[in-house]
């Protein structure tokens, strides 16, 4: 038993009214603040699943053929495009490396696909492309504009792509003369795991319902949680307030 | 008289018009540098005018600062190039990761608010080391307390100068050594003549200028992609949702960047989903980094220092609710410029962009007139002018006050602490800039190792020494101690690193202590270290615990 004359406080055993009312009300506020914030967080880590892209599919189904080398002409335009959805994900360029495994694999399977009398034609075509992309000074350099259009020209309709879809735009930017005679194995080895490390996600109910047009896990956390901050801190100082005029210990300057 | 006026319109406007060709970086951009410029020379003219007359005035601005005044202040204090420039970076580079930022360094003002403000305000001490010393009766635990201050401050502006040095290279394109030299030059000159007072004047001025600056491009962007514009903080969701399912390019070229590439994207799930293994970020990661910036908030001698200038603990309470509001205003906001650079950077032929300067690319990209470009770009800079005053002052407090006054020369005059402050605030600026120049990580990284170095030191010697009397001299000696070990163990593997040196269980180590959010550790292992200890030494002396019952609980 504590005596009053001790002076000694301590959170979890309030001597006065005061701090037993502010301790009530920080122990459910924190509660609630904590719940909000890490609770939501862990409940979206255990409900989530690895959901893969669509693009993960297609590569899935046709990679064991693609990997032996027996691959149908419709096979390889599918891993193509598989692999361009990889490619033209922003986030591939603090990942140089996987880049690289990448574009050897478009290249390489593009080259197979191109027909033989016309396959030297395709490699001067891109080397010289590849040339005029790093001697450019603007992006609207008409040979430049050019010589893509006619590589976008060209491969778009063997991949089953509309030549102003993003694909097809994409194509000339990531395929290089010097990857595309083979697709080597130690590339073939890392692919895969290229693969599924940018096409499968953790999604969950959480992720995939919509709220305001946010998915409503970001909703949650990016808008909900701030608006529930203030709301507390307003709570907070409102009832602290009411507590110090009820008990007459308002503060002096 | 006319004949030059009209010149000078004329030249402005050849000016004007030769900057408007977009280009993301290079050219020296003379709209911009104008509206950077002036309002750089209104933030001095402000700081002039209300200059600091002695030493109350230079760290805690006479005591007569509204609430919402206040709280504009607390804002503009806190809204540093992390909060301007840094957050959308974090985003824009690792997608659902970077809101452990936007929650954390909102998050920790409920801590901060319901454990410590109006309690900081009653125990009335000017600085954290202040507070520290009293409070354990320790010259030793003042000493200490005011060079972590320092050194948080210092950590803290690095990252503010990298965000100065970084806009000062996009409007003047200069090279990044010249930019930061220039702009801490004009930041530390700024400072110098201003001291708190005329900081927290400035800081209400700053607080406008960057909200306004930041949120005109948010309605411009929403408006002219076709999003719901009226208010962008919601019409942005939609932008998250088609990144994640992808945006097809339209047969017909419509809605274009500035370079003509259409606004369109392939699906990019990573960029909402949570941990996404493409961002490299983990679960684990998003908690601690969270929880680290909570308590470093709750912890930074700088915002802790706001509370002393409201004239009662009351006003010190709803200051932190107003301040956090006008926080929120631009958190809520900073998404957006992440989203929609996501977009607009989708062609590969954009290249590699710099993440910290993805705010003012994007509303490049978004063909937003060169001047509201520039007025962002200025807005960037007051952010971390803002910051950078106030973390000086805290600095330099921390040294001429509870160094220099209280340990080292305790019959110095408040002449000679004025002196001594300013020098420590060049000290400060000159070693910041050197660090700047390195360029060691993103801005908000920088910017969050100072918050868990604040979080592993200050903020449980707060925490234990207002709720708890049994927190003694040598408990928190043993819990600073324990939070500084911890901070130097990360430390020392983030510098190796840096530096490309590996040391003994480095993966390990740099994973579970990453310099961004040891304080996950540091924080609870400094609180039970000094509860133990406190519980096996002598009392903590009846003044002290009178003086927290009747003064600081009552």
């Amino acid at each position: 038993m504590e005596k009053k004359n001790d002076y000694r406080i301590s959170f979890f055993k309030p001597t006065t009214a005061l701090s037993r009312t502010n301790r009530n009300l920080v122990i459910l506020l924190v509660i609630i603040w904590a719940v909000a914030i890490f609770g939501f967080q862990i409940l979206l880590r255990v409900m989530q699943k690895p959901v893969p892209e669509s693009s993960m599919k297609t590569f899935e189904k046709v990679w064991s053929n693609i990997e032996q080398g027996i691959a149908t002409q419709e096979e390889k335009v599918d891993f193509t495009n598989s692999v361009l959805s990889v490619l033209g994900k922003s986030v591939l360029i603090s990942d140089p490396a996987s880049r690289l495994v990448l574009i050897n694999a478009v290249s390489s399977t593009i080259y197979g696909l191109i027909p033989e009398e016309a396959k030297e034609t395709f490699l001067t075509e891109v080397a010289n492309f590849e040339k005029k992309k790093e001697n450019i000074q603007s992006l609207q350099d008409n040979d430049y504009l050019k010589a893509k259009a006619n590589i976008i020209n060209r491969l778009a309709p063997l991949l089953n792509l509309e030549p102003y879809s993003l694909k097809a735009k994409l194509l000339p930017l990531v395929i290089s003369a010097s990857e595309m005679e083979i697709f080597k194995p130690d590339n073939k080895e890392k692919l895969p795991d290229i693969m599924k490390l940018y096409l499968v996600h953790n999604r969950s109910i959480l992720t995939d319902t919509n709220f305001l047009g946010f998915p409503f896990h970001y909703f949650y956390t990016a808008i909900f949680l701030l608006i529930m901050f203030v709301v507390l801190c307003w709570i907070y100082c409102f009832l602290i307030d009411r507590v110090h005029s009820k008990l007459g210990t308002d503060e002096k300057s | 008289m006319k004949k030059i006026t009209f010149l000078i319109l004329l030249l402005l406007a050849t000016f004007l018009s030769a900057s408007n060709a977009t280009a993301l970086e290079g050219s020296f951009k003379v709209g911009p540098a104008i509206i950077l410029i002036s309002i750089l020379v209104l933030f001095v003219m402000v700081g002039l005018f209300f200059r600091a007359k002695d030493t109350t005035d230079y760290y805690a601005a006479g005591r007569g600062v509204s609430r919402v005044g206040s709280g504009m202040a607390i804002a503009s204090n806190w809204m540093s190039a992390a909060s301007f420039l840094g957050m959308a970076a974090l985003m824009y580079g690792s997608g659902y990761h970077g809101l452990a930022f936007v929650v954390g360094w909102t998050g920790g003002y409920v801590l901060l608010l319901i454990l410590m403000a109006g309690q900081i305000r009653k125990y009335g001490k000017y600085t954290a080391p202040d507070f520290i010393g009293d409070r354990y009766y320790s010259s030793a635990l003042r000493a200490t307390s005011a060079v972590v201050a320092i050194l948080i401050s210092i950590s803290y502006c690095v990252g503010q100068f990298g965000g100065i040095g970084l806009m000062f290279k996009w409007v003047m394109g200069i090279d990044y050594l010249w930019a930061v030299i220039i702009g801490s030059s004009v930041v530390l000159t700024y400072t110098l003549i201003s001291g708190m007072l005329g900081v927290t004047k400035n800081m209400q001025i700053q607080y406008v200028i960057i909200i306004i600056s930041f949120l005109i491009p948010l309605f411009i962007l929403t408006y002219k992609f076709d999003y719901f514009w009226v208010v962008p903080q919601i019409g942005y969701g939609a932008v998250v949702t088609d990144i994640v399912q992808g945006i097809p390019a339209p047969e017909t070229t419509s809605l274009v960047n500035s370079f003509g590439h259409n606004f369109a994207i392939l699906p990019s799930p990573e960029y909402a989903m949570p941990w996404d293994p493409a961002t490299g970020k983990t679960f684990f990661q998003w908690m601690a980094i969270t929880f680290s910036l909570m308590v470093g908030t709750a912890g930074l001698p700088h915002v802790i220092q706001r509370f002393y200038v409201v004239p009662k603990a009351r006003d010190a309470r709803w200051s932190v609710v107003w301040g956090l509001f006008f926080i929120c205003i631009l958190y809520w906001s900073a998404p957006v410029f992440s989203a929609f650079g996501k977009i607009l950077s989708a062609d590969p032929e954009i290249g590699i962009l710099a993440k910290d300067a993805i705010v003012v690319y994007t509303a490049q990209l978004g063909d937003i007139n060169p001047l509201i470009v520039g007025l962002l770009a200025a807005g960037g800079v007051s952010a971390a002018f803002s910051t950078v005053s106030g973390l000086l002052v805290a600095g330099s407090s921390a040294f001429s006050h509870d160094l220099y006054f209280k340990v080292i020369n305790p019959k110095a005059d408040p002449k000679t602490q004025l002196r001594m402050a300013r020098l420590a605030t060049v000290l400060m600026a000159i070693i910041v800039m050197c660090l700047a120049m390195l360029k060691l990580a993103l801005i908000g990284q920088l910017v969050a190792l100072a918050f868990s170095l604040a979080g592993c030191t200050i903020f449980p010697l707060f925490l234990l020494g207002i709720w708890w009397s049994g927190s003694n001299k040598k408990g928190a000696i043993a819990g600073l101690s324990a939070g500084l070990l911890v901070t130097a163990i990360s430390l020392t593997y983030f510098v190796a690193g840096k530096a490309g040196a590996t040391l003994p269980f480095h993966s390990f180590v740099s994973y579970w202590l990453g310099a961004w959010y040891f304080a996950w550790i540091g924080a609870p292992l400094a609180i039970i270290t000094n509860i133990v200890v406190s519980n096996m030494t002598k009392e903590t002396p009846i003044e002290i615990r009178k003086f927290l019952v009747e003064q600081v609980h009552t």
